[in-house]
This record gives structure tokens, C-alpha cells and sequence, in this order.
């Protein structure tokens, strides 16, 4: 019971910088900017928002008293140091029509050696990695439980690693599956990426929408980053370890669509728990290999390659993602 | 298959091409100056949020910078050692680019070639060309999976690429814990050549001896030779002609009666060819090992950087690869200042101009036309005082337009 409890938790926690990260790519997809930056993005956010919880929160009452608030602060600092970061990707692929992909490499390139640079700087020459402080998870007690109120198995499956992101997450998909089905404006953004010039043809500003997907893009991004953080040991490390890039592959999976995408970052996010847990889980087949774990690891990426293999005649992709916008092009 | 034949172009395309190569030209010099720039700024900027302000540290960070490489043989021989994967996988990066394919998995190809070159070397005792052989194939069969993906399924390379240069990594290391003989001494390292193999070291011609250095090897002339090579396929036989065919326009190109879907495979094939035989000389030196990784490694992606500020065109690669080799190993002259992660910041700032260099380029000679009269430009002369200028002379080739690389 033990074991599955701790996969449980873990998958979940693990879910959700991918949640996030997809969404983010979906946002940015469907406005017709393939968002490749996600990777340096996440960096960024997290970054800023680990930033903020060790050095900006001067006032440690604050930190004592409301934690969580503290924390949902660091959530808005990465949110908003992600969409700034995703600006300066959004001013060379809109306005500057540059090649999506190169310039969203070079943001990927950026972020990690930023981290490193400005972590030496303002802590210490040689570190960096910034510590969180302990305290940003949710414990039972903000619902009005006790840990001894409940069996060992459900605290360990539900409360050991619950952090703010996890329920912001949620509503942020909810909200995000409303926005984009729901209302005029996820219609019009759907429109950009769809076709940008029939989108103009009717009133709808290419050019603004495209720099809305991609902002909010870089705000979701931001706080998968800083989710990240948090899920992988309370410690952000100036690298996500090819989250952003598995975002974008959960999102594909996920065919562009939020509750899919949900079920795609889950799925990947058990593949990644197994293959951390491969050792000690008795039941997986190690087919006589050492190391057998690095073999699961691989798993997410081969199913998605087969996945787009089986898939390709029914992909719904946006249909003019990583076109810039031209005005004259029929 | 291909179609190795030369054939001869008419000369009306040429004086298009030498404009193009102008702003190409002038584009990639900005790129460069643009990218030092915001590098030093950002060193400043650093220094206004560190805990103790001192001003003079940057100044001396960017002195130990420019002057590191010149320090001694080693340092500058480093250069050359550092250019000879990075021309091959910038190569790699630039063949793809012709044929309209963005080949972001010269990472994984690159990790591959690198791993089966020292199975071959320590596992199978070959000698050195050919575990280097070995390391071409290797990144052969990891880089002509995007292009049958492209080719069958339509699926963009750069998704599958990003995905296999993850599975890649992994299934790397899976091997590596699986073949025992391969680390017998340390557990995350594989065996040092120089006891494992020495003949499948890289020859050096005792020159290591003479210069006191252990970074001169045989790696740069392949690098060059490989190089020229390309040109020549690139701009003199009909394979060449139709990649950049696929490149311009890949329906127009099918409809004139190219084989856009066997272009592409084996433009795959050789892209990934090249950054495989990059790993194997990187780990042929005998200098470094390969470890247990959980990153994807740094050259496959500088490759980048090479190609497009070289346009892609094999000849400047050679020149952009020394250059962007400059800046990997003045790097570690950064060492008790900074991080040397700066390298990584400067290209990020190159490749971040040179997606949308060419438009720039544009621009720029647009103003100057304008200000015809006035006695030179600054661009020009600063990037000669830095000693940088890329030798991008004009070539006799079609120039791809930047947008029009990934479709």
C-alpha cells in the first residue's frame, strides 16, 4: 500500500509543471507560435520565483505566519518573470517574423547560463542551486485536519507532497478549457492559428493575439517552472531536466486540447515516477538489464514518437503554427 | 538515390547570390558584435544586484576573457580542438538547413556517434578511423529516424528530433551500465584510451610532445577536409542541387521531378552522419571520457550558432566554427569570476539575432545606402578591431531564406 501511495503522490506532483507546460504550449500553439522557449521559460520562472522566496520576502513574519500566501506570491513572481521572458520570444517571432524555432532555442540556451550567472553573483560564486525554504507544503492542518486524524496511506498519497501549485493548477485548466471553448476571445486566438489571414479578413488583430497566446504562454510556463521546482526536492536547479521539451511532447499527445492534455501529463508523469521507482518496484520486468530504470525513461518519448506515427493523419495542429504572419500571403 | 553527378549552373543566379551574401555577411557581424554586447552588459548588471558592488570585476572578467586562449599553447591549441566537432556539427546543422529541415537532434546523433566510437574503440579494440567510422554510422541510423518520420508521416523533425534526443540520452546510458568492459575503473566514466585503446586515440604526430599540449590532434583537418567535401556535394552535383531545391520550395521541387521524400532521408542521414563523426573525434582525443549524463550535452546545440551565422554555407562554417570555438574556450578564462556559462549566454544573444539576422541585415544596409557618403561604417570596424570577421566571402550558391528554414 505503501509503495502505491508514495507513486500516487508522485505522479501527481509530477503532473502538474507538465500540466502546466503543455497548457502553456497549447496557448501558444493555437494563437500559431510554435513555443519551443517552454524549457528556458520554466528555467526563468522558477529562477525568479526561488529568488523571491530566499532573499525578496525580508519580512519572515509574513513567511511564519502565511506561508501558503507567500508562496502563492512566488507563484505571480514566476508567472510574471515566465510571460516577460516569453516577450522577448514573442518580439522576434511576431514582429520580427524571425524562425520560431531558432529564435526559441536561443531563449533555451539563454535561461540555464542566466540562472548559473546571476545565482553566483547574488549568493555565492560556485553555487547554483537555491534552496527553498521548508514550509511550502500544504499540510493538513490549512483544511482542518490532523495527520493523526487520517490513515498513514492517505496522508502519504494526498498530503506529503501537496504544494499550492497543485489546486492552482486545476483551476487554471478549468479556466483554461473555458477560455479557449467558451469565450470569444479563445474563438479568435483559435482563429490565428488556424488561419490568421481569414482571422484578419473579420477584425480580429493577428499580430495582439499572437502576443497574448504567447504571454500567457510564458505565464503558464513560469509557474510550471517554479511547480517544478518544488516537485523535484524543494530546490530549483538552474536546468528543468527536458520538462519543457516533454511539455510540448504531453501536449501533442494530448492532441492541443486541455483535458487531454491533462490525461497525457499524467500518463507521462506515471512513466516518469516508474522509472524513478524501477529499482524498487518488484512487479516491473528488468529483461536482465542493470540500470533498467534509464529503459523507462525513455518510454514517454518512444510512445509519443509512435503516437504522432499513428496519429498524423488525424492531428489536429493548428494549421498555421510556425508560419509568421503575413499580411499580402494568401 | 543519389545522384552524385556534377552539374554546371548558369551564371544569372550568381549576382543575386552576392547580394544576399552582403546582408548575410553584414547580418552575422552584428549578430556577433550584438551578442559580445549584451554579454558585457550583462556582466555590469550583475554587479549592481551582487551583495558587494564592485565595478572593477567585470572589467577584468572581459580582459580575461578576450586574453585566456593566448595564454600559452594549450589554451590556444584549445581552440582548434574546440573547432573540430563544433564545424562538423554545425555542418551537420547547415546540411539540414539546405534541404528546409531544422536539425535540433545533432545533440542526440552527436551523443550517439560519441558513445559507439568508444565501444568500438575499448569494446572492439579498433583503431581509430574505424571506431570514427563507427561513430558516423551511429549517427547516421539516430538521425535518419526524423527524416523517415518527416518523410512518411509528415511529422516536423524538430518534435521527433526533441523527442529522440531524449530517448537517445537514456538509452546511452542504459548501455553504458550494460557493458561492463566499458568502465572498468570508475563506475559513471568509461576507461581512459590511453590504457584501454591507444591506438584508437586520434594521431597527433608527436606534436602534443613538441608543443606541450594535449590538444592538438588529426580532428581539424578531418573537420576541414569533411568541410570541403560538403561544398563540394552541396554546390557541384545534382543531390546537392536538389536538397537546396527542397529547401527553397519542396512542392515546387516534387512537382519539377525531384524525389523530395528520398532527399530528405538521406539529407537526415548525412546530417546525422556529421554529428556523429563530431562525437567520435571529441572522444577519440583521448582527452576527455564519456559519463553518465543527465543533461543533453551542450555541442550538438552550438552547432547552431555555427551554421547560421555561416548561412549555412560549408566553407564559412570553417571560419564560424574557429570562432564560436574562440568563445568555448575562453570560457574557462572566466574561471573564479564568473561561470563559464558566459559562453552560453553570448551564442544564446548570436543565435537569438541570427533568427531574424537577415531582415536586420536589411535594415542596416538600407541606412547605410542613405548615409552613402559618410566615411565608414562603425560595425564594420569594430568587429575587425576584435579580430572576428567570419572569412563569409561570397560564394556561388543559392541562399536560403532564413524564414523558409523550418517550415
Amino acid at each position: 500500500m505503501d509503495i502505491v501511495s508514495i507513486l500516487v503522490s508522485k505522479t501527481i506532483v509530477y503532473a502538474i509543471p507538465l500540466l502546466l507546460g503543455a497548457l502553456a504550449g497549447m496557448f501558444s500553439e493555437r494563437s500559431g507560435i510554435i513555443n519551443i522557449a517552454l524549457e528556458g521559460i520554466m528555467v526563468f520562472g522558477s529562477l525568479f520565483a526561488a529568488l523571491f522566496l530566499t532573499r525578496g520576502i525580508t519580512d519572515s513574519t509574513l513567511a511564519a505566519t502565511h506561508p501558503q500566501f507567500v508562496v502563492f506570491l512566488a507563484i505571480l513572481v514566476a508567472g510574471i518573470s515566465g510571460g516577460v521572458y516569453s516577450l522577448i520570444f514573442g518580439f522576434a517571432a511576431i514582429k520580427l517574423k524571425a524562425n520560431q524555432v531558432i529564435s526559441g532555442t536561443a531563449l533555451n540556451i539563454f535561461a540555464p547560463a542566466f540562472a548559473i550567472l546571476l545565482a553566483y553573483s547574488v549568493i555565492s560564486l560556485g553555487v547554483s542551486s537555491i534552496r527553498l525554504p521548508r514550509g511550502i507544503v500544504m499540510s493538513p492542518e490549512i483544511f482542518g485536519l490532523t495527520i493523526d486524524s487520517m490513515p498513514r496511506w492517505v496522508y502519504t498519497m494526498f498530503f506529503s507532497s501537496l504544494y499550492l501549485t497543485t489546486p492552482i493548477s486545476i483551476i487554471i485548466l478549468i479556466i483554461a478549457y473555458i477560455t479557449l471553448y467558451k469565450t470569444k476571445f479563445g474563438l479568435r486566438l483559435r482563429a490565428c492559428g488556424e488561419h490568421p489571414q481569414a482571422a484578419d479578413s473579420v477584425g480580429i488583430k493577428v499580430v495582439r493575439m499572437r502576443y497574448i497566446g504567447v504571454f500567457i504562454s510564458g505565464i503558464l510556463a513560469g509557474i510550471g517552472g517554479f511547480a517544478f521546482a518544488m516537485a523535484n526536492g524543494s530546490n530549483h536547479e538552474p536546468d528543468v531536466l527536458g520538462y519543457g521539451f516533454l511539455a510540448l511532447a504531453v501536449m501533442i499527445f494530448g492532441n492541443w486540447k486541455p483535458f487531454k492534455i491533462l490525461f497525457g501529463a499524467l500518463f507521462f508523469s506515471l512513466f516518469k515516477t516508474i522509472a524513478v521507482f524501477a529499482s524498487t518496484l518488484s512487479f516491473l520486468p528488468s529483461f536482465g538489464l542493470v540500470k533498467v530504470d534509464n529503459l523507462y525513461k525513455t518510454l514517454p518519448y518512444i510512445i509519443t514518437l509512435i503516437v504522432l506515427a499513428f496519429t498524423s493523419k488525424k492531428s489536429r495542429a493548428p494549421k498555421a503554427e510556425g508560419i509568421p504572419y503575413d499580411p499580402g500571403q494568401r | 538515390m543519389i545522384d552524385f553527378k556534377f552539374w554546371k549552373k548558369s551564371s544569372k543566379t550568381d549576382k543575386k547570390d552576392n547580394k544576399d551574401k552582403e546582408y548575410a555577411f553584414l547580418s552575422a557581424v552584428i549578430s556577433i558584435v550584438v551578442g559580445l554586447l549584451v554579454a558585457i552588459m550583462l556582466l555590469f548588471l550583475l554587479e549592481l544586484v551582487a551583495p558587494n558592488s564592485d565595478f572593477s570585476k567585470p572589467i577584468l572578467g572581459i580582459k580575461k576573457y578576450f586574453t585566456y586562449s593566448f595564454t600559452s599553447t594549450s589554451t590556444f591549441f584549445k581552440i582548434f580542438y574546440n573547432a573540430a566537432p563544433l564545424m562538423l556539427t554545425g555542418l551537420a546543422v547547415g546540411f539540414a538547413f539546405k534541404a528546409g529541415l531544422f536539425n535540433i537532434g545533432a545533440t542526440g546523433q552527436y551523443a550517439f556517434g560519441a558513445f559507439f566510437a568508444l565501444v568500438a574503440a575499448i569494446l572492439w579494440q579498433f583503431p581509430w578511423w574505424a571506431a570514427l567510422l563507427v561513430s558516423i554510422v551511429a549517427g547516421a541510423i539516430w538521425g535518419v529516424i526524423p527524416g523517415l518520420f518527416k518523410a512518411f508521416f509528415n511529422i516536423n523533425e524538430v518534435i521527433t528530433s526533441i523527442m529522440l534526443n531524449w530517448a537517445g540520452l537514456y538509452l546511452a546510458n542504459l548501455l553504458f551500465y550494460n557493458l561492463p568492459a566499458m568502465h572498468t575503473v570508475l563506475p559513471n566514466r568509461t576507461d581512459n584510451l590511453a590504457f584501454a585503446n591507444p591506438s584508437a586515440i586520434l594521431p597527433n604526430f608527436g606534436l602534443n610532445q613538441l608543443l606541450n599540449t594535449s590538444y592538438i590532434n588529426i580532428g581539424i583537418i578531418i573537420a576541414i577536409v569533411v568541410a570541403v567535401i560538403i561544398y563540394i556535394v552541396l554546390e557541384k552535383t545534382v543531390f546537392g542541387y536538389e536538397i537546396k531545391a527542397c529547401g527553397a520550395n519542396r512542392n515546387a521541387s516534387l512537382f519539377a521531378g525531384i524525389k523530395t521524400k528520398s532527399t530528405i532521408i538521406f539529407t537526415m542521414l548525412i546530417s546525422g552522419g556529421l554529428a556523429g563523426l563530431a562525437g567520435g573525434i571529441v572522444y577519440l582525443a583521448g582527452t576527455v571520457e564519456f559519463t553518465v549524463e543527465s543533461h543533453l550535452l551542450a555541442m550538438g546545440f552550438n552547432g547552431i550558432p555555427v551554421a547560421l551565422l555561416a548561412y549555412s554555407q560549408p566553407l564559412a562554417i570553417i571560419a564560424t566554427s574557429i570562432f564560436i570555438g574562440f568563445l568555448e574556450s575562453s570560457g574557462s578564462g572566466l574561471q573564479g569570476l564568473y561561470s563559464y556559462e558566459m559562453t552560453s549566454v553570448i551564442l544564446s544573444v548570436i543565435i537569438y539575432f541570427s533568427a531574424f539576422a537577415l531582415i536586420v541585415g536589411h535594415f542596416i544596409k538600407k541606412i547605410l545606402k542613405r548615409r552613402k557618403n559618410s566615411k565608414n561604417d562603425q560595425d564594420n570596424e569594430t568587429s575587425s578591431d576584435l579580430g572576428i570577421v567570419p572569412e563569409a566571402k561570397p560564394r556561388d550558391d543559392e541562399q536560403i531564406d532564413q524564414k523558409e528554414v523550418v517550415e
